[in-house]
């Protein structure tokens, strides 16, 4: 037999099982469903950081690695942070795997919702200068197709973005804007997709060879049939690096502004925003390379397809009972 | 390398899913009859052993071969109870149907013991060479973008336990609903199916909508509503409750999400 069960029994005593029971579920609104994506990207990191390469001295050399380039005053702490992960690299990687993998409890655990957030902000921006070396800006490596601005600061950002208060929920044309507000959530998104762009534009990633180098570069140690595809989009793009870069930046900017659009075109920039994400994440990141092995996050695409949805406008919002939800996180749409 | 330690206390976890499981099969013969729950706890105890074997050689049981037979044949099961919730209640349940995140996790293991590629060191059969002072890591897979789906999509199943586990009335339609049949709850009913397709449009039969009426003249029924409950509820509730299989999934969905990807 098929069963299911009634929560209530009292209440189906009385006749009314049909609507206790209905009553009992609702399903995760569209931030919580944000939410649990992150949660479920954060769990994807943290089981990646327990493979055997982070276990081993190559990780802190790896680390040591992202201080090239960058001013003395943010590198020196990189090189030190480097220097005692290479020498304890066992018990400071199984920290660093478990914490990540309790971030990601913690968002999907309702109680644990804003303390898990909180730490994840604090945990990313630590990442972001000891483990990517501020994802390059500060130097002439960074791209929106390797990484730029670097994929953990954008767990950050939809940490603050998906921050479980609905403040701005009456209002707020897209999720991302309903706990600070669509003026915050606009520039937010404005900076971001804006220094694309222009990381886009810089002069070592329009020099000719530039992209056709930085995505066959990614062919290394994949399958078969994702080197095949990163090398005939590579061969695409030879020698095509400063047309390649304008037209890119071109749709970063346009991405940049959209927000700021009526729905209909604010719309299409957001699905534009995918499609350039999903472009870069695939053909530029390899799928962060994590079917080569020794991957520690899926890289920014999937995190910029993520941010892209909570972008996503809505026709009209009405606030909604929150008496229910422990961590206010209701807040249905019509 | 992956400290074996690591493999070790997930081995240890993976064991102890299995004896929960074990005892909720039991349980549910001693104080509720057939719960309509059982092959869920089979396939728990299932997973749970094999996946010890994987972590630690010293906990293999049994060839490769005759791993692949059991979650082949898991596979196909759940596959079959998926497609009939499909047919009663659509394509939904391919997202949140209740067996869903079982027939991924059965697939899962399918995959992982017929895509391994032992160690060339490896001795004896199959898996035994993967754990121990070695570890798991030596192995690797076939065919690894299959690993990076299933283990996302192993992570989405976890947090969404995690979430309906916390969430208001944490009965999550069908996909959640079921194990609370095992009864922990004073007062809960099972019912038929047949019940619930009455639900109007719009509610769906997602959840239960009519208690049975009692088969033994009125007296509050246990989960498979062939015994009246007993004094001993309250560890029937322990070990029978929806908590207890979800977290039976979710310690089994990291540790599965862990295996994948420390093997691709």
């Amino acid at each position: 037999m098929s069963d299911i069960a009634v929560a209530d029994g009292e209440a189906a005593r009385r006749g009314n099982a049909r609507t206790a029971a209905v009553d009992s579920w609702r399903p995760p609104d569209a931030k919580r469903v944000l939410q649990l994506s992150l949660a479920a990207i954060w769990l994807l990191d943290g089981v990646l950081q327990y493979q055997s390469f982070m276990f081993t001295k190559g990780f802190g050399q790896m680390l040591a690695g992202t201080a090239s380039g960058n001013p003395g005053v943010v590198a020196s702490p990189i090189t030190w942070d480097a220097n005692l992960v290479e020498h304890h690299a066992v018990l400071l990687n199984t920290i660093f795997a478990t914490i990540q993998l309790l971030l990601a409890l913690g968002i999907a655990w309702r109680p644990t919702l804003r303390i898990a957030l909180a730490a994840s902000v604090a945990w990313a921006l630590g990442v972001w200068w000891f483990g990517e070396g501020l994802g390059e800006v500060l130097n002439s490596a960074a791209s929106p197709v390797n990484g730029a601005p670097g994929a953990v600061i954008i767990y950050a950002l939809l940490a603050v973005l998906l921050w479980p208060s609905d403040r701005h929920a009456a209002t707020a044309p897209f999720a991302a804007a309903r706990a600070v507000g669509a003026p915050v959530a606009r520039a937010l998104w404005l900076v971001l997709w804006g220094s694309l762009a222009y990381f886009a534009l810089m002069p070592d990633n329009r020099a000719p060879q530039a992209l056709h180098d930085m995505i066959a570069g990614m062919a290394s140690g994949e399958p078969g049939w994702l080197a095949a595809l990163e090398n005939h989009a590579a061969s695409l793009v030879a020698n095509q690096g400063l047309a390649a870069s304008v037209v890119l930046a071109v749709a970063l900017v346009v991405i940049a502004v959209g927000v700021y659009l009526p729905r209909p075109a604010a719309r299409a920039t957001v699905v534009l925003a995918i499609v350039v994400a999903a472009v870069i994440w695939v053909f530029g990141e390899a799928f962060g390379a994590i079917l080569a092995g020794g991957a520690t996050d899926p890289n920014s695409g999937l995190l910029l397809i993520l941010l892209a949805a909570a972008y996503w406008p809505v026709r009209t919002v009405v606030t909604a009972p929150a008496a229910t939800q422990p961590v206010g996180t209701e807040g249905a749409r019509a | 390398m992956t400290p074996s330690w690591i493999l070790d206390i997930l081995a240890g976890l993976m064991l102890l899913v299995a004896a929960i499981s074990a005892g909720r099969l039991v349980a549910a013969r001693a104080w509720a009859g057939p719960a309509g729950e059982a092959d869920i706890d089979v396939a728990h105890l299932l997973m749970g052993i094999a996946m010890a074997g994987m972590l630690v050689a010293g906990l293999t049981t049994l060839p490769n071969g005759v791993w692949d037979a059991i979650f082949a044949v898991l596979t196909a099961w759940f596959g079959w109870r998926v497609y009939r919730e499909s047919r009663r209640e659509g394509v939904r349940v391919l997202a949140d149907g209740h067996r869903m995140p079982h027939l991924v996790h059965s697939a899962a293991m399918l995959y992982m013991f017929a895509a391994l590629n032992a160690p060339a060191a490896s001795s004896g059969g199959g898996m035994s060479g993967m754990g121990g002072g070695s570890g798991m890591a030596m192995s690797t897979l076939s065919v690894p973008v299959v690993a990076f789906i299933f283990a996302l999509w192993l992570s989405v199943y976890v947090v969404l336990d995690l979430d309906c586990l916390s969430g208001p009335g944490h009965t999550r339609g069908s996909y959640f609903a079921a194990p609370a049949l095992a009864g922990a709850t004073a007062g809960t009913r099972s019912v038929s199916l047949a019940a619930a397709s009455a639900a109007p449009a719009g509610t769906s039969a997602r959840v239960a909508v009519a208690p049975e009426q009692p088969a033994n003249g009125g007296t509050p029924m246990s989960a498979g509503g062939d015994r009246p409950a007993s004094a001993s509820r309250p560890a029937r509730g322990l070990l029978l409750s929806p908590q207890v299989a979800a977290g039976c999934r979710i310690a089994m969905g990291v540790t599965m999400a862990f295996m994948l990807i420390i093997m691709i």
